[in-house]
């Protein structure tokens, strides 16, 4: 589903990603683990296309993303749940309008669309904050909302960018719960995080970078 | 198409601002079209005052007197012949000077004349030239009188007005696509957000564009309209407290008035598309 093979990314500040090669499969979940500037963002940027390797190939879904056009990389992402680090949630729309508009930009039908956004906001407690904006929520609910906009497309992939960076362990336990029940009904699942007890506690593959390199990959 | 419209209502202060810049704008634009129009109009009314006097000899009959008007009728681009008979003359001499001719001397020496008045294709200096010179030549005409120096003067102002017109309506219209062009990227780069987030989600280019497009089309629509009812305003004004008798009014000129509506909807949706297009660049 995503292969990484003699990857290199160099950028102007110098700080560069060298010689990746690992595959996931489907149905795969796997943990980025590294330090803050080890590259595991720079890694989820190459699977949604944002990023691409100066040299060597990254595929996702078979497509090489160096020879991958706009309309094919946009068709890629409404297939790839995204959660970003810094929630990307618009402010200008209630909490419905940003979970709808994964299905929106999709295409799907507006009956259809409010079904599902309810049924993922009921199963991430977040139902009756649906009529809010972001900045009426706290950073654990912004969170939840990123995740409910991945979720909500039944993504193939779902990438997650720190998630629980900002969180209490509280907090930090529900969202881990709701991807790993993502990983459940059959998402692959990339897991950037620089938490070891996360990881001790939800034990997965674990692919850990430092500086740029992968220095471990082990089940 | 909805997405246009919710962008509108999300973005209202922006699209607002936008809105009244394309208006001044296009207002700019429209009263320089309709002052140069209204400018050419004057002069050319102006000009066509100037008309050519075509003296009849003494001895010429009534008869031949009304041939010579068929010949001279032929000729192209005469848009009004008009014949004063002697007796005519004689009552115009009365009017302007309040003395009566035939009381001075026996004989009634005005002459019989035509006055002509060229159509507007046909007042350029070489062709009148041209006609004094084939009617001079014609029997029973006496004298061609025609006021050349102050007409080639008009004329000349005219040329140099037109030019000049229309060089600054060139800076204008091209300030005008410039300055709105930059505001509508403006205008834009405010949504940067937005467009990030819905590349991100896997919009396409074309998802993307088309409500900016629409919104571009309202965007000039709306602003090109109030530039015309601006227009309409300030024309009634000055017809109400009698400035100016403007003989050009966007009113009796439909094609003016969809022209600048064309020219706002289409500079304000392929602005904001060039907008979009160059912000795409930069997002992922």
């Amino acid at each position: 589903m995503i292969q990484f093979k003699n990857v290199h990314l160099r950028f102007d500040s110098g700080i560069s990603l060298r010689d990746l090669n690992f595959d996931i499969k489907s149905d795969e979940f796997v943990y980025l683990f590294g330090d803050s500037g080890s590259g595991k963002s720079s890694i989820l940027k190459m699977i949604y296309m944002d990023f691409f390797p100066n040299s060597g190939s990254v595929s996702v879904f078979d497509q090489d993303s160096s020879y991958t056009n706009r309309g094919t990389i946009a068709k890629i992402r409404q297939r790839i749940g995204m959660v970003f680090q810094d929630f990307k949630l618009l402010a200008d729309r209630d909490i419905y309008s940003n979970i709808a508009l994964a299905l929106e930009i999709q295409g799907m039908k507006t009956d259809e669309a409010r079904r599902k956004v309810f049924a993922t906001a009921d199963d991430l407690g977040l139902r009756t904050k649906l009529p809010l904006y972001p900045h009426e929520l706290s950073g654990g609910e912004q969170q939840r909302v990123a995740l409910a906009r991945a979720l909500v497309i039944s993504p193939d992939i779902l990438l997650v960018d720190e998630p629980t960076a900002h969180l209490d362990e509280t907090a930090s336990a529900v969202v881990t719960e709701w991807i790993w029940k993502a990983h459940n009904r059959g998402a692959s699942v990339v897991f950037a995080t620089h938490n070891e007890q996360l990881i001790k506690r939800d034990p997965a593959r674990t692919i850990t970078m430092e500086t740029g390199q992968i220095i471990l990959d082990r089940e | 198409m909805r997405e246009g419209i919710v962008g509108i209502r999300r973005s209202r202060m922006p699209f607002m601002i936008s809105v009244f810049s394309v208006a001044i704008a296009l207002l700019v634009v429209g009263v320089g079209v309709l002052s140069v129009d209204n400018g050419l109009q004057y002069i050319g009314d102006m000009q066509a005052n100037y008309d050519l006097e075509i003296f009849l000899k003494n001895d010429i009959s009534t008869i031949d007197s009304r041939e010579l008007a068929d010949i001279i009728n032929e000729y192209p681009g005469i848009l009004r012949m008009e014949y004063l008979s002697k007796e005519d003359a004689a009552a115009l001499y009365n009017a302007e000077f309040g003395e009566d001719v035939l009381s001075l001397l026996d004989d009634n020496p005005l002459p019989s004349s035509f006055r002509i008045t060229f159509e507007e294709d046909y007042r350029s200096a070489g062709y009148i030239h041209s006609f004094i010179q084939s009617v001079n030549i014609l029997n029973g005409v006496d004298e061609v009188i025609f006021k050349k120096d102050l007409f080639e003067k008009v004329q000349g102002i005219m040329k140099l007005i037109y030019t000049l017109a229309t060089a600054g309506l060139f800076m204008i219209i091209l300030s005008t696509v410039f300055l709105t062009a930059n505001n509508l990227r403006l205008m834009i780069l405010a949504r940067y957000e937005f467009i990030e987030t819905i590349r991100l989600l896997g919009a396409s280019d074309f998802m993307i564009k088309s409500p900016f497009f629409l919104e571009g089309g309202i965007l000039g629509f709306l602003g090109a309209s109030i530039a015309v009812l601006a227009i309409i305003l300030m024309e009634i004004s000055l017809a109400y407290y009698h400035i100016i008798d403007l003989p050009v009014r966007i009113m009796n000129h439909p094609e003016l008035i969809l022209g600048l509506l064309v020219f706002g909807v289409s500079l304000s949706s392929l602005g904001v598309l060039k907008a979009v297009r160059r912000m795409l660049r930069f997002v992922a």
